[in-house]
């Protein structure tokens, strides 16, 4: 079905008109962006019921590069995986396409902002159809950029340039691992077909790479290069600093990186190879330790953060802690639930934010927030207790074991049930300090921007789509079940009704907690424990991650750069320079000196001097001071020589040559004038005339 | 008529810039001089893309040959022709040279019939280097483009430019030199020939090779050049004129590259293969090392000099690398870098004939005054640190994987210099064009359509080679293979992909 190619295609073309020939659209560019994004939305389902009835189809494109063995052919892949999150990707940015046409009236560069998320749209939904490593890798690169340009859009805010800088540059480095890890799967596997590669992954099982003496497995190591991306772009720690300040670009855009593209793109990168990541169990680990470190520490800062953008950027980066913890355990399944119903209420909770903060009039402290509460409160509900009890159902079990790995059990059940109890802490905390408390503070509210009819509307949406995938997890998983790595097929019931009602009581007992706490703050009996404000501090502070990563990698690279210029560039190298030229200089002299014991020849020492005579000026020239007169008087007697040539060719050639030539033809005309016709004298000029020009002709051609 | 142009495509291409330069010294009032230089450039880029239309890529060797006896007592001859490494790299002076008359258009006011046969000079004399089939021809136009870059530099210059100027002659002296030297013995080992065609198969001993390969080799890296070579370049880029840093950094760098691949590699297979491991760390401390030091830059020319050096570190690693990826990759890297930093050089000239400074600290804020500026810029600026669907992706990415079949930790020694050229582009933008602009700077007019003009077709081809490699690989392919097939040493010392 070639007609899905629109899906990637269609919100290009808007980025391409409006990059191209934009001018025309100015106030008007969402028009050009909101169909194409529409049609794609559209065309996403289509592919989903086309994809639910024939399975899997792919659609070629174009050869993009051949040479020798490497034959890249960019193509569309559309399986299970895939066309479950187009439509969340088309979705949400056509959401976001409309809600931004009125949030950003009246930006002076509109038109700029809808063709960034035209490509930004583009580039995920070319990540995700892409048939190809290569192609992925460069979609995911494209993303980078894209956020960049969004980040800096209010570019005159010295912040948003700072934290777009900072969230390209991380992501930069951990797509130095990406970019290894494709580089090193051609090597292996000799192409970079996605399939292909999955096909030959058991194959190359026991393969090793060697460096420094350390043997290390090639499919282990594409794994942890896979994770190595997946930690840059989906912000898990350490390299999760820039998404907060990824805070800094428009509000709509905060909906379009943490729900539609951007984050979700590391486990869909893990889900999407997952055959070849479940062949490498120490990778696996090692993707789960992240994963849960990330989870609880996005939790943990969340609890302590008061600006609401904030605190949902933190809570993105739990969430997609707890996906990547998700697939390291092998649950790919329950991560790619949890990322769409994830993704479909972050969108939702961002936009509604962003319509409080626009209704108040800018990125405001939590406390001066107004009541919104309910649109907010049900999405947080949703946001602690659904997506992530899907998780306690699968059968990983039988999996772990399979890898020698029964002890991950337990981690996993501590990890997840405290990812869902702080979740749900955090939650209601942030609902209630932003909502709740200071609701009689009067604030000029300006009118909204989604009318209440929409608000409604778009929560019963996620609702609804939330409660539809719950309803159907298990057809879901099955309907999933092609495109993912082979997990053992059959599900475990009865542990499943038990995780569930386990996990939702958790959930329900992280809620009471936190109102507990709300309520009387004074009785909770830990508070003014020194260790309870030690920790409270440092989470307030995101563990220090900014301050370490400018101790340990800014500010070392720029000392670096600056040292090497200082002492090695202009000390080392640039005075080698020079010190080859008194080098010279300084052996003529010896030479000199030996020839003036009398040793040498005396016809040397002219030699020597003259080689003393030539080094000194060289080195005169080479030094930096003293180049002035030996190459000035060259310079001057240059442009002297140059002028002067353009004199002598310019002036007497075409100016006075020329005159002079016509002065003469003038003359002859007035002497035959003055000799009056039919004179004797007359006709003899004429006939010398004749003469000559037969002369030259004849000499002309005899030649 | 049309025959005796085809048969002498490559000669009338030659021709052109030259006989403009006799055109130009009859041409009267400054406008003049600056429209005839413009056809004159235009027509040498017609003519290049006729070559390049009607290059067969399906040909082995060369193409458009023709040889006429010159001095035969030396038995020296004037012999040209084209392969596809030479196609893409004429295609590329060409395409540079209206530009650089049209960068110079207004900011250039004095002397302008110097300046503009010096640019046809450069332009000629390039051309005719990438197209010579005698070593001797090959050498004296290489000399020749020393002498209009000279020139344009201690003229035109920046006010540190007489040292600048002294110090690239004295370079590229030196390695010509040296490069002369292994001319000469090339010449005497192969039965007192030039003739770089008949040289190529010509078993010369090893003990010999590695000599004659380490004249050419400082030759050839001090053009290009490899670190530690390299002092001469920042000095010589950043007191050029615009056209002047557009021509070195966008063409004369690239005749050390072509040099590798026209002499090193065909005629000293085996001291190539000796050396290769040498020159790949070599390389790869000069993609770092130049990052670095740009990293450190505080004027906008120097930034873009040293992110030079750091971009052909990769070319030499491509090259060095013995596969059809990685000499691909080189080749690709090479008109790519001219491209992104021959429109960098030139933005940066735009930028420069408004404000009279190329501190970095002097700027900020531009995005408000000058958006279109800004737009161009930060493309150049994405392409240069090698964004996925711009040239130098291309290029760099070929590279690696050529490099990868010879061992995974240069390759990630090599990626990190992709991260320093992220970082040292992105923080230039973040200085020079995000924030608050200054006072001074808010009335800065942006962009005229003429300098636009000149950047546009650069951008378009920054794309084409991200997007449709295959317009140049299909060029390369059977050139690049012809290469590696002849010299089996070579192939030999490379391993095979999947091992």
């Amino acid at each position: 079905m070639p007609i899905f190619a629109l899906i990637p295609g269609l919100p290009l073309a808007a980025f391409v008109i409006l990059a191209v020939a934009g001018r025309r659209f100015g106030d008007a560019s969402h028009r050009v962006g909101i169909p194409a994004v529409g049609l794609s939305f559209a065309l996403s389902i289509a592919a989903l019921a086309e994809v639910a009835r024939n399975g899997a189809l792919s659609i070629p494109l174009y050869r993009f590069l051949d040479v020798g063995e490497l034959v890249v052919t960019v193509g569309l892949y559309a399986d299970q995986l895939t066309v479950l999150l187009l439509p969340l990707i088309t979705g949400v940015s056509f959401v976001v396409h409309v809600y931004s046409a009125r949030y950003m009236t009246g930006d002076p560069r509109y038109r700029k902002f809808f063709a960034v998320i035209g490509l930004f749209t583009f580039a995920m939904t070319m990540l995700v159809m892409s048939d190809n490593l290569l192609v992925t890798y460069m979609c995911w690169e494209v993303m980078g950029i894209c956020s960049y340009l969004l980040i800096s859009h209010w570019a005159h805010r010295r912040e948003a340039g700072q934290a777009a800088t900072k969230a390209f540059l991380v992501n930069a480095v951990a797509d130095v691992g990406l970019g290894f890890g494709v580089v090193l799967t051609f090597a292996t596997y000799g192409t970079f077909n996605i399939q292909e590669i999955l096909a030959q992954a058991p194959a190359m099982q026991g393969q090793t790479l060697g460096a420094f003496g350390f043997e290390i497995e090639r499919n282990t190591l594409i794994a942890l290069c896979l994770l190595s991306g997946a930690i840059g772009k989906s912000a898990q720690v350490p390299m999760h600093v820039w998404l907060p300040y990824a805070m800094e670009a428009p509000t709509p855009v905060s909906a379009l990186i943490h729900a539609a593209t951007m984050v979700n793109a590391g486990p869909f990168l893990l889900a999407r190879l997952s055959p070849l990541v479940l062949l490498a169990p120490s990778a696996m680990a090692a993707i789960a330790v992240v994963g849960a470190i990330t989870a609880l520490y996005g939790a943990l800062v969340s609890l302590t953060q008061s600006d609401i953008k904030r605190l949902l950027a933190y809570s993105t980066i739990s969430q997609i802690g707890f996906m990547i913890f998700a697939c390291g355990v092998g649950a790919f399944g329950a991560a790619i639930f949890h990322l769409l119903a994830h993704g479909f209420l972050k969108a939702y909770l961002f936009l509604s934010t962003g319509d409080s903060l626009w209704a108040t009039g800018g990125h405001a402290h939590a406390d001066a927030a107004p009541g919104r509460i309910r649109p907010l409160a049900a999405g947080s509900l949703l946001l602690a207790c659904v997506p992530p009890l899907v998780l306690f159902s699968g059968p990983y079990e039988q999996l772990w074991n399979s890898q020698h790995v029964p002890s991950a059990r337990i981690a996993f059940w501590v990890v997840a049930l405290a990812a869902v109890f702080l979740t749900a802490v955090y939650a209601f905390r942030g609902v209630v300090s932003l909502f709740g408390a200071t609701v009689g503070k009067s604030v000029q509210a300006r009118p909204s921007l989604f009318s209440a009819a929409h608000l409604p509307g778009l929560a019963v949406c996620g609702i609804a789509v939330t409660a539809l995938l719950a309803g159907v997890w298990s057809g879901f998983s099955e309907f999933l079940q092609p495109a993912l790595g082979a997990l053992p097929a059959e599900t475990a019931d009865a542990s499943l009704t038990v995780a569930l009602a386990v996990s939702l009581a958790v959930a329900i007992l992280g809620w009471c907690f936190a109102y507990y706490c709300h309520l009387r703050p004074a009785a909770v009996p830990f508070a003014r424990r020194e260790w309870v404000k030690t920790a409270y501090v440092l989470f307030l502070n995101k563990l220090y991650f900014d301050e370490i990563h400018r101790a340990v990698a800014v500010n070392p690279a720029l000392r670096i750069s600056r040292w090497l210029l200082h002492q090695l560039e202009e000390r080392i190298i640039n005075r080698t320079v020079h010190e080859v030229g008194a080098g010279v200089r300084e052996g003529a002299r010896v030479l000199e000196g030996s020839a003036e014991s009398g040793v040498i020849d005396p016809a040397v020492t002219g030699v020597a001097r003259l080689v003393t005579g030539t080094a000194a000026w060289l080195e005169r020239l080479a030094e930096s001071g003293l180049v002035t007169r030996g190459p000035r008087v060259a310079t001057n007697l240059l442009v002297r020589v140059s002028g002067w040539l353009f004199r002598v060719v310019d002036k007497p050639v075409t100016e006075e040559t020329v005159p002079r030539v016509g002065g003469l033809a003038d003359n002859t005309g007035e002497t035959l004038q003055r000799i009056g016709p039919r004179t004797l004298r007359h006709h003899l000029v004429i006939i010398v005339c004749w003469l000559s020009l037969a002369i030259g002709l004849t000499y002309l051609l005899a030649n | 008529m049309t025959s005796l142009f085809t048969e002498h495509l490559i000669t009338s291409l030659i021709t052109v810039p030259f006989a403009g330069i006799v055109a130009l010294l009859f041409v009267r009032g400054d406008v003049w001089v600056r429209r005839v230089a413009m056809g004159v450039s235009l027509l040498a880029l017609g003519l290049s893309t006729a070559l390049w239309w009607r290059f067969d890529p399906s040909i082995e060797g060369m193409q458009f040959v023709e040889r006429t006896s010159w001095m035969e007592n030396f038995n020296i001859q004037y012999a040209v022709g084209v392969d596809g490494i030479s196609l893409v790299l004429v295609l590329l002076t060409t395409l540079l040279g209206p530009l650089c008359v049209l960068a110079s258009w207004t900011s250039i006011a004095s002397k302008v019939k110097a300046y503009m046969v010096l640019i046809l000079l450069v332009e000629g004399a390039m051309i005719v280097v990438f197209t010579a089939l005698d070593l001797f021809l090959f050498f004296m136009l290489w000399e020749v483009t020393m002498i209009p870059m000279y020139f344009m530099i201690i003229l035109w210059g920046g006010p540190g430019r007489i040292q600048a100027g002294i110090k690239f002659v004295l370079y590229s002296l030196t390695g010509s030199l040296l490069m002369l030297v292994g001319i000469l013995a090339l010449y005497l080992q192969t039965g007192r020939s030039f003739d770089i065609q008949a040289m190529v198969g010509h078993a010369i001993p090893e003990d010999v090779q590695i000599w004659i390969f380490s004249f050419m080799f400082l030759g050839f890296a001090i053009k290009l050049p490899m670190v530690p070579f390299h002092s001469w370049l920042p000095d010589a880029h950043s007191e050029a004129p615009t056209a002047g840093s557009v021509i070195l950094a966008g063409v004369l760098l690239k005749m050390g590259g072509y040099g590798f691949l026209r002499i090193c590699l065909p005629i000293l297979p085996e001291a190539s293969v000796e050396f290769a491991p040498f020159i790949l760390w070599l390389s790869i401390v000069g993609i770092i090392y130049g990052g670095c030091l740009a990293l450190a830059q505080s004027d906008l020319k120097k930034l873009v000099a040293y992110s030079s050096i750091s971009h052909m570190g990769f070319v030499t690693l491509g090259i060095f690398a013995f596969n059809e990826q990685g000499i691909e990759g080189a080749v690709i890297q090479m008109f790519a870098h001219g491209m992104s930093t021959g429109a960098l050089f030139l933005a940066i000239g735009f930028l420069y004939d408004r404000t009279h400074t190329r501190m970095i600290a002097d700027y900020g804020g531009l995005q408000k005054p000058m958006p279109r500026f800004v737009v161009l810029l930060s493309i150049f600026a994405m392409a240069s640190f090698g964004l996925p669907g711009m040239g130098n992706f291309t290029g760099e990415f070929l590279v690696l994987l050529g490099t990868s079949f010879g061992g995974m930790l240069k390759v990630l020694l090599a990626m990190s210099g992709i991260v320093l050229a992220a970082a040292y582009m992105l923080w230039m933008l973040q200085r020079v064009v995000l924030g608050q602009p200054r006072a001074s700077l808010e009335s800065l007019p942006d962009l005229n359509a003429r300098e636009i003009a000149t950047l546009v077709p650069l951008v378009v081809g920054v794309f084409v080679v991200g997007l449709i490699p295959a317009t140049l690989t299909t060029k390369l392919d059977s050139t690049v293979k012809n290469l590696l097939d002849r010299s089996p040493a070579i192939v030999q010392s490379a391993s095979a992909p999947g091992e």
